[in-house]
């Protein structure tokens, strides 16, 4: 879902990446080796030690193993041990931001990114962590603004090119939220043909090509985000993103088998919890319950596996909760945790569902409030507003939020599309119709 | 002046993103102090949080002028320095402190034997730059600007040296650019940063003669960093171009109510002389006189003042060219050599004097009051063709300034002379 997109936005400006994904982790790896063996030679090499940082950093983010995320942070310590009060400590400093965004600690990655532009580097590149940060606490004007900021009139064209990039590419999530699907769709166009005329790393390329595609799925334009996630593909056989992307296109399609496959593959990749309850809820769908159960195991598996991982997947485990009707009162404690480190319209809008789920309606309605008040369209907001006003009372508002999540996008949820159409289904009929259990519809 | 117009305008409409700082109220250096002190606490072994320490309270100099927080850094520089001994940011904060501290021949020979080691290091070259800018070598503080440039395009630190170096040329309105490009990208957190920065901006405005501009930029200034003492002394500047000197009076009692520095000491002094408190200015003149002797050998004198301050109202002419010589042996600035010359002027050595103010000349600065020291030593060498083209220059960089004042009166009564000449040629 479109909750992804900014931690996916983190994959933007890393180190090189080359197509496939196997072939990339191993470039990782060598210049990884190369880079130890550097600073190994040279104990003071600052410069050193901040490029095998970023190293790690490119390392995590193509195995999402949090070992990495330490190795990372270690080396850039090490690095501005040696030099932290020079233009050159910039780039150091803003890995050290992008290492806070990977661990959801935002005001530490707002604070790495300002300490880096303080150094007045004239490289404008923390600007774009300091956007993400600041988007993902929910302060999209300050994010906005932030990535204006992301030109250099003294680099090269490549480099106005590169950050060019990297402004549209975030600008369009922030055109997204803001309600503007096509606006941040034409963005990311951009981004993409930007991406492939400068020759970016395949994986940049790849990754594009599948927001491209998200943005597509969210705006019911099912057909151009298959196209997109194949494109994807094209560019990075077996990129996880860009397989779960196609797995839930087949699954809105109806084509569940695929779907199954497509998913089980990119979690041998990369075991996201949102893709195993994807794949647990297709199996569901297919009647095949002790597989759906499976899955839903591993999501909490995979959520609680390591410290850094209950700190990241708070929100996925709170939707997760609320979605299957588990753990509610956990699912409200983790989202309203979420919520003390990240105040964006996605954790209002879990928030919101883990509190109608657990009959907590005038909280659900604050907080859908919230949600919705960037004006984004995205169906599954709208489907949670609808449900949340249905059981408060209010059917017009249920009725307009139910229709709109249904007319962006008729298929938007595998189970919540059909659930969205059946309430109303009950909605539109006269009072005097309804069964008892439909008329009392709790959460 | 259009050019230099619009630059003001783009800092004025320049976007601030989350102005909100990250502990409350605190001033960025107050930040700095408190990130490091953390640090030291969950890593005391380690050098470099006592640098960040150290250059966060030379940053806190500026913030207030309170120059007891050298001693704190000079404590957290040692202290870095015993854990590791020779670490480059522990020498970088030890050379930033020299020049807090007008250290400038030792700061220098610290940055360059330090440049030696570290080549790739862009502040080291800064180091150099604002050593030489200090003792008029101006060349050498060229290649370190430029070598900080080349090195690290668009880099804030080294626009800011580019600025004064153009500055310094004469070029008013490529320092202007230097300056506007310097605020677009510093980060809306460094708020001292962007205020000092606009502060220097108005300074150039003032000297020029663009009063309203200054006036603007530096309001945008106090917003950025409320009750800033430069702003407050540059706000003077702009009461006394404006001929409102009780206004300049009450701002610069106000700034002087937080450590009040010699130079600033006197700029109160010479504005209550100029708004006719005469008792009271003779009671601020002897307070600065008192203090700036007292340091008068020290490194962080103010004997550019005291040279002026005996010209003017400490009537002794021997002392001022005393004092001048000494600091004319220290350092070759054009500051400090027209100040050298107009104390040469005063002793009636005006063929010497000519001399030190030629030299200020040829850097190439555009100074009102340079221009008219010039014109009136021209014109006690009888060259009245020089003096009244150095009056015209200074009446014309900056119509408002004082000295414009005095050198249309001496222009007056050059003129019918300087035609007469003329004429009979």
């Amino acid at each position: 879902m479109i909750q992804k997109i900014l931690s996916l936005l983190l994959l933007i400006g890393g180190l090189a990446g080359s197509a496939p994904v196997r072939a990339q982790q191993n470039a990782t790896d060598d210049l990884i080796k190369s880079l130890q063996a550097r600073v190994k030679r040279n104990a003071e090499d600052h410069a050193g030690y901040a490029q095998l940082g970023a190293a790690y950093l490119q390392k995590g983010r193509e195995t999402a193993d949090a070992a990495d995320y330490e190795l990372a942070k270690s080396a850039l310590e090490k690095s501005l041990d040696l030099l932290s009060n020079d233009p050159a400590a910039a780039f150091a400093m803003t890995q050290m931001a992008v290492v806070g965004m990977v661990e959801h600690r935002f005001e530490d990655a707002l604070a790495w990114a300002q300490k880096a532009l303080a150094l007045g580097s004239g490289d404008p590149s923390p600007w774009a962590i300091a956007g993400d940060a600041l988007a993902d606490m929910g302060d999209y004007r300050g994010a906005a603004e932030a990535y204006s900021r992301l030109q250099n009139p003294y680099g090269s064209q490549d480099e106005k090119l590169s950050l060019s990039y990297r402004r549209d590419s975030r600008m369009s999530f922030l055109r997204f939220v803001a309600g503007d699907t096509q606006g941040a769709i034409q963005l990311m166009r951009g981004a993409v043909h930007t991406a492939i005329e400068t020759h970016m790393p395949a994986e940049n390329i790849a990754w594009s090509e599948y927001q491209l595609a998200e943005e597509f799925f969210l705006a019911g334009e099912t057909d151009a985000a298959e196209k997109a996630y194949l494109a994807s593909l094209e560019e990075c056989p077996n990129y996880y993103r860009a397989l779960a992307g196609l797995a839930k296109v087949r699954a809105s399609q109806r084509e569940y088998v695929q779907a199954v496959t497509l998913y089980k593959e990119a979690i041998a990749r990369v075991p996201y919890p949102e893709y195993a309850a994807a794949l647990g809820d297709i199996y569901r769908k297919l009647g095949q319950l002790d597989d759906a159960k499976k899955q839903y195991e591993l999501v909490e598996f995979i959520g609680y596996l390591s410290q850094l991982n209950q700190q990241i997947h708070n929100r996925d485990l709170a939707l997760f909760y609320a979605d299957h009707d588990l753990k509610l009162h956990e699912s409200l404690a983790l989202a309203q945790k979420e919520l003390e480190v990240r105040r964006d319209i996605y954790t209002w809008d879990v928030l919101a569902w883990s509190s109608f789920k657990n009959g907590k309606l005038q909280e659900a309605a604050t907080a859908i409030a919230h949600a919705l008040e960037q004006g984004t369209n995205d169906p599954q907001l709208f489907f949670h507003a609808g449900m949340i006003y249905q059981n408060l009372g209010d059917s017009p508002k249920a009725k307009e939020y139910l229709q709109r999540a249904l007319e962006i996008n008729p298929e938007f949820h595998i189970a919540y599309a059909e659930a969205a159409r059946q309430a109303l289904n009950r909605l539109n009929k006269p009072q005097g119709e309804l069964s008892a259990r439909e008329a009392n519809n709790a959460p | 002046m259009k050019m230099l117009g619009l630059a003001v305008l783009s800092l004025l409409v320049a976007p601030i993103v989350y102005a909100q700082a990250p502990l409350g109220t605190a001033t960025p250096a107050q930040q700095k102090i408190a990130w490091a002190e953390a640090a030291i606490k969950a890593h005391p072994e380690r050098n470099q949080p006592y640098n960040d320490l150290a250059v966060a309270f030379v940053q806190r100099v500026r913030e207030t002028a309170d120059p007891s927080y050298y001693l704190q850094a000079e404590t957290f520089v040692q202290k870095s320095l015993q854990i590791t001994p020779d670490n480059l940011e522990g020498q970088k904060a030890r050379i930033m402190i020299l020049l807090g501290r007008g250290e400038f021949g030792q700061a220098r020979v610290l940055a360059k034997a330090l440049n030696k080691n570290t080549p790739d290091d862009v502040l080291v070259y800064g180091f150099i730059a604002d050593a030489d800018i200090a003792l008029g070598d101006y060349e050498d503080a060229d290649i370190a600007a430029q070598w900080m440039l080349d090195m690290r395009p668009g880099n804030v630190p080294g626009l800011l040296r580019g600025a004064a170096l153009r500055r310094l040329y004469g070029d008013t309105h490529g320092a202007a650019e230097f300056l506007s490009q310097s605020y677009q990208q510093i980060a809306p957190t460094q708020t001292e940063d962007l205020a000092w920065t606009l502060t220097q901006m108005a300074d150039l405005q003032l000297s020029t003669g663009d009063i309203d501009g200054a006036e603007k930029l530096l309001h945008s200034a106090l917003q950025q960093f409320p009750g800033y003492y430069a702003i407050l002394e540059d706000l003077a500047r702009v009461q006394t171009a404006r001929q409102h000197y009780s206004e300049s009076v009450e701002l610069l009692r106000q700034r002087n109510l937080k450590f009040p520095t010699a130079a600033s000491r006197y700029a109160l002094a010479e504005a209550l002389e100029r708004a006719g408190e005469n008792t009271e200015a003779g009671l601020a003149y002897t307070d600065f006189a008192t203090t700036a002797r007292a340091r008068i050998n020290g490194s962080d004198n103010a004997n550019r003042e005291l040279i002026f301050y005996y010209l003017g109202f400490g009537h002794d002419l021997a002392e001022a060219l005393r004092i001048a010589q000494l600091e004319i042996s220290r350092r070759h600035d054009v500051s400090t050599l027209d100040a050298y010359a107009w104390a040469l002027c005063g002793n009636g050595r005006y063929e010497e004097a000519q001399k030190q103010v030629a030299a200020a000349l040829a850097v190439g600065i555009r100074e009102a009051r340079i221009f008219y020291h010039a014109g009136v030593i021209a014109a006690k060498l009888h060259d009245s063709a020089s003096a009244v083209r150095y009056f015209n220059q200074s009446v014309e960089l900056n119509p408002s300034s004082e000295s414009a004042v005095a050198a249309r009166e001496a222009l007056q009564k050059l003129l019918p002379r300087s035609a007469a000449a003329h004429g009979a040629k």
